[in-house]
């Protein structure tokens, strides 16, 4: 800045950026300097005057309002969001308490019923109907079995916006309903005896659906992996599945997707009983219901309609001409 | 010394407060805390320089804070009011830079 006339400073364009940068104190402190020197007064003024003490006091309260008044506080969507969860699991805390106190009532009410059957001198029925809760699924199962795992493919990833509406369709390296519903008919088709996903047992009545992006098993959602447990004769199983239709589609979805899927044989595995077993509408025929297919459970817990009845789909009652309970994943996709 | 406390002093009475922003006001209460930062900057280096005068200190506190709000708010009604304060935060931001580095050299002779 201080050049002769003839030159220019080769920064010349920038002296915005030159006097913000060299300059940052306020010129007046040095003009104000110069003037009470001038003046015979020492440069500085004390700091300790009024007017610099009211301006910092100003100075510290602006601070203090606007880091209070700029600070991002929890939405009230935040805090709404934060009491679903909560309530959300109380009440599926509840709803598994209730579960299981419905198995320990449903064993009390089968030990009383096979009593009230000893009682009765019928005991040829007892065996009937343990034969026919087996076969509804009602009772826990154990025996060798197959043990298939599937999961989304890693490149899924885990969803990025649980809670949103998927925006972008159907992400294909993700376990589809149909996915399972192929795979498990496929199972049942190989001579599948009990099936369980996640623990759910799969009756007559269980459907495999979808809501969303999530996999309903009986009503209730289900989240990958997704164990499938198979009662059975496992090296049979093994050697008719993996031909299979279902089997090869496994195969399809594993090379072309990357869902990843695990066959494992087991000698002892267990399949859980399906507390929700019941049927209210449905009623077998009076010409081909066999005899006593009324199951202990329904007696007891529709006493006031006696009639209603498992009609279960097990080769013991099955009607010749259906199928294996594979009929039963009817509606979804 | 007595300033720092002033400032302590009005740090405390607005934390106690706690007054309701308008919100009206609130888009230029960053830029208005910014201005006043690089204000007090100023004058603590001006402090150290031995040149430090108690009305410069007030008129610039207050003329950097209005005009700071004042840019604002004339880009506010241009349009523009997004980028005129990225602007302003820069120039200040720098400055208060500067005017820190100063002081350091200052205190620390470093």
């Amino acid at each position: 800045m201080t050049t002769g006339p003839g030159q220019r400073r080769p920064d010349e364009s920038m002296t915005l950026l030159t006097s913000m940068l060299e300059r940052p104190l306020d010129a007046g402190y040095q003009e104000a300097a110069d003037r009470r020197v001038a003046a015979g007064l020492p440069p500085a003024t004390p700091t300790r005057t009024v007017a610099v003490i009211v301006m910092m006091v100003l100075t510290g309260f602006l601070f203090a309002v606007g880091a209070h008044a700029l600070r991002p506080r929890p939405t009230a969507a935040a805090s709404v969001k934060a009491e679903l969860i909560s309530r959300i699991e109380s009440v599926q805390a509840d709803g598994q308490q209730q579960e299981s106190r419905i198995a320990s009532l449903r064993k009390e009410v089968g030990d009383l019923d096979a009593l009230a059957l000893r009682q009765a001198g019928a005991n040829d029925l007892t065996d009937t109907i343990r034969d026919l809760e087996i076969a509804a699924g009602v009772v826990s199962l154990t025996g060798p079995g197959l043990t298939v795992t599937l999961d989304d493919a890693p490149s899924a990833g885990p969803d990025p916006n649980p809670g949103d509406r998927p925006s972008s369709g159907f992400d294909s390296g993700r376990v589809a309903s149909s996915d399972l519903q192929i795979v498990v008919n496929g199972l049942w088709g190989v001579g599948a005896e009990a099936i369980a996903i996640n623990g759910h047992r799969l009756t007559s009545t269980a459907a495999i659906r979808f809501a969303g992006q999530a996999i309903i098993v009986n009503f209730r959602p289900i989240t990958p992996p997704y164990v499938i447990t198979v009662l059975g004769d496992a090296a049979r199983m093994q050697q008719l599945f993996e031909p299979s239709f279902a089997g090869v589609y496994l195969a399809q979805l594993r090379e072309q997707f990357g869902i990843t899927s695990d066959l494992s044989a087991s000698d002892r595995l267990t399949v859980p009983g399906d507390s929700v077993t019941r049927l209210t509408a449905a009623k077998p025929m009076t010409g081909s219901a066999a005899k006593g297919t009324t199951s202990p459970t329904d007696k007891a817990t529709t006493g006031t309609e006696p009639e209603s009845s498992e009609t279960t789909t097990s080769p013991g009652t099955v009607t010749p001409g259906t199928s294996e309970p594979n009929q039963s994943f009817g509606a979804s996709r | 010394m007595i300033p720092a406390l002033g400032l302590l002093v009005g740090l405390t009475i607005g934390l106690l407060l706690d007054p309701a922003v308008p919100v009206w006001l609130q888009p230029y209460l960053p830029i208005a805390v910014i201005a006043a930062l690089d204000a007090v900057f100023g004058a603590v280096r001006a402090v150290l320089d031995g040149i430090f005068n108690d009305k410069v200190f007030v008129v610039s506190f207050l003329s950097n804070v209005v005009v700071a709000a004042f840019i604002v708010f004339l880009g506010d009604q241009l349009g523009v009011g997004a980028q005129l304060s990225t602007g302003v935060v820069v120039v200040l931001g720098v400055r208060i830079f500067s005017n820190v580095a100063s002081i350091r050299r200052h205190l620390f002779k470093a």
